[in-house]
């Protein structure tokens, strides 16, 4: 049922690799959709900022009120916190529809597949990089200094990357086979939002704390938030992101491998 | 020397409906629709090659063994009627479909060109259009710079240009659809079915172009209903019919095989 031959593997690093070489076309692309999306608006991608910066400040006026602690704690945990939650779990989200989207692409030229995460990747970050105006606005107001955590701040964000495109990766070639399975993510996300320490802080669970910890998506807010905040990420979440991208990596190659000629077919 | 060779090409669709695309046949619950095979009485056969399933599946032989040898300066009509695997024999030597079996080795870079005004957008303007187009061809900056004067002289349009598209009558919009596509100087060209519209001015200095540009390409495979199409364009032929490969050589000859089979 599971056979894999070499020049499987052969075609499916020559993909990988021309996938990332072409980083020039996928930034592009990513560009062109967020142009294509705010076309004839005015603010145009300002929207995502003025959503955002809404949305963090009702959460962190919430956190403050439900949870007891004070608004200049609370406010810049809520904003960091969400800036990355969006871009780690809409990578996935996204993932989940990138073939079915892209098959009027996928069917007429030929390119490598990880083409199109490339792409995905690149337009989250792109939006996360809008987001973050308000994350700057934030921590000038509630004088947030980062701490010498923020000199493996960007390490961090990268090994975040990688780990989540593997999972994008897997979404996109499960969901073009199943397509009840982007719909099973959106709710796995959703639930665990709550489940990530977001709104509020680990330490106020107390003794069900473990909901968290065992949670992988809390070490990997916790690796790019931390730093932000003036804190440092602990060992514990640098070992859990970096096992999580190893294996889930390797895993998502062999996958990605013995089904990549599939995905086509699929559409 | 160019070439594109094809040995004993098998390709096979699988049928989903939206109950086999869905987890719970998957589960199980799709056995108990198994019995029933619906399209069984047609050019289909039940087979399981992906292993993602073990319920028996519905295939498709799109291509049934194929086999053949293309070199350079081989302009090949490809013939067949609807259904016969036309443009699934196309997107496989394009290297979009990959063979479930046989093999297909191209000496040189393919190049197809199905939908000319795939990757442009209503809303961008005609040159943002030629640069996105450029780059969706594989076009460096240089090569999209290069060819913009050209373009714009081809399709007239001027001022037009900096306006969005949505503005452009259709005939507007295929000469700059046209004009992109054919900038470039293809190597292996597979082609499907040329559209054929606006004024008649416009047509012949489009044919003119279009001579101008198969004749920069090393080989072409040129899939077309339109007999007087393909000799226009083409030297070389191949008859398709049920994913079988019913005749291959000069033009004439599977032009003759191809109005035998067609009933009149």
């Amino acid at each position: 049922m599971f056979s894999l031959t070499s020049k499987q593997l052969d075609l499916a690093v020559g993909d990988l690799r021309d996938g990332v070489c072409s980083w020039r076309l996928s930034q592009y692309l990513a560009w062109q959709d967020i142009k294509q999306r705010y076309r004839r608006s005015t603010l145009g991608p300002i929207w995502l900022t003025l959503s955002f910066g809404m949305q963090i400040l009702t959460m962190g006026y919430l956190s403050a009120a439900l949870f007891g602690n004070s608004v200049a704690k609370s406010v810049p945990h809520v904003c960091a916190g969400m800036l990355f939650w969006s871009l780690i779990t809409q990578i996935i989200n996204d993932g989940a529809v990138l073939y079915v989207s892209s098959s009027r692409y996928i069917v007429q030229i030929k390119s490598p597949l990880t083409l199109f995460l490339m792409q995905v990747i690149w337009r989250n970050v792109i939006v996360a990089a809008h987001n973050a105006t308000i994350y700057v606005l934030i921590a000038a107001i509630f004088v947030v200094i980062p701490g010498p955590g923020i000199l493996l701040w960007l390490p961090g964000l990268v090994l975040v990357l990688i780990c989540v495109s593997w999972l994008a990766l897997v979404a996109a070639v499960v969901s073009t086979r199943y397509r009840d399975i982007p719909l099973m993510i959106q709710n796995i996300l959703t639930l665990l939002f709550w489940l990530t320490p977001l709104m509020y802080f680990p330490e106020q669970l107390g003794r069900h704390r473990f909901i968290v910890d065992y949670n992988p998506f809390t070490h990997m807010i916790a690796l790019l938030r931390e730093p932000l905040l003036g804190g440092v990420p602990t060992l514990n979440d640098w070992l859990v992101v970096f096992a999580i991208t190893v294996f889930g990596w390797i895993g998502t190659f062999v996958f990605f491998a013995r089904f990549r000629s599939r995905i086509v077919y699929w559409l | 020397m160019l070439s594109l060779v094809g040995k004993d090409i098998h390709v096979q669709f699988p049928i989903y409906d939206h109950r086999s695309r869905s987890l719970k046949y998957s589960l199980g619950l799709g056995q108990i629709a198994k019995g029933i095979n619906l399209l069984a009485n047609r050019t289909l056969k039940v087979g399981g090659q992906i292993g993602m399933s073990e319920a028996g599946k519905v295939v498709i032989k799109a291509l049934d063994g194929i086999s053949f040898e293309i070199y350079e300066g081989d302009h090949v009509g490809l013939l067949g009627h609807n259904g016969s695997g036309k443009t699934t024999l196309l997107r496989t030597l394009a290297g979009i479909y990959e063979p479930i079996s046989g093999t297909i080795h191209a000496n040189g870079r393919v190049f197809p060109l199905f939908d000319l005004e795939l990757g442009m957008d209503q809303d961008a303007t005609g040159i943002e259009n030629i640069w996105m187009r450029g780059k969706m061809l594989g076009l460096s900056a240089q090569e999209i710079k290069n060819a913009l004067d050209d373009i714009a002289e081809f399709t007239e349009l001027g001022d037009y240009l900096q306006m969005p598209t949505r503005t452009y009558s259709t005939g507007m919009m295929l000469r700059l659809a046209f004009a992109i596509s054919t900038a470039i100087t293809p190597e292996i060209l597979v082609l499907d079915e040329m559209v054929g519209a606006g004024d008649a001015a416009f047509l012949a200095r489009a044919n003119a172009r279009l001579k101008d540009f198969l004749s920069r390409t090393g080989i072409l495979v040129l899939a077309s209903h339109s007999v007087p199409m393909l000799r226009q364009w083409c030297n070389k032929g191949m008859l398709l019919e049920r994913g079988k490969l019913i005749a291959v050589g000069p033009l004439e000859d599977v032009v003759a095989r191809y109005e035998e089979i067609t009933p009149n």
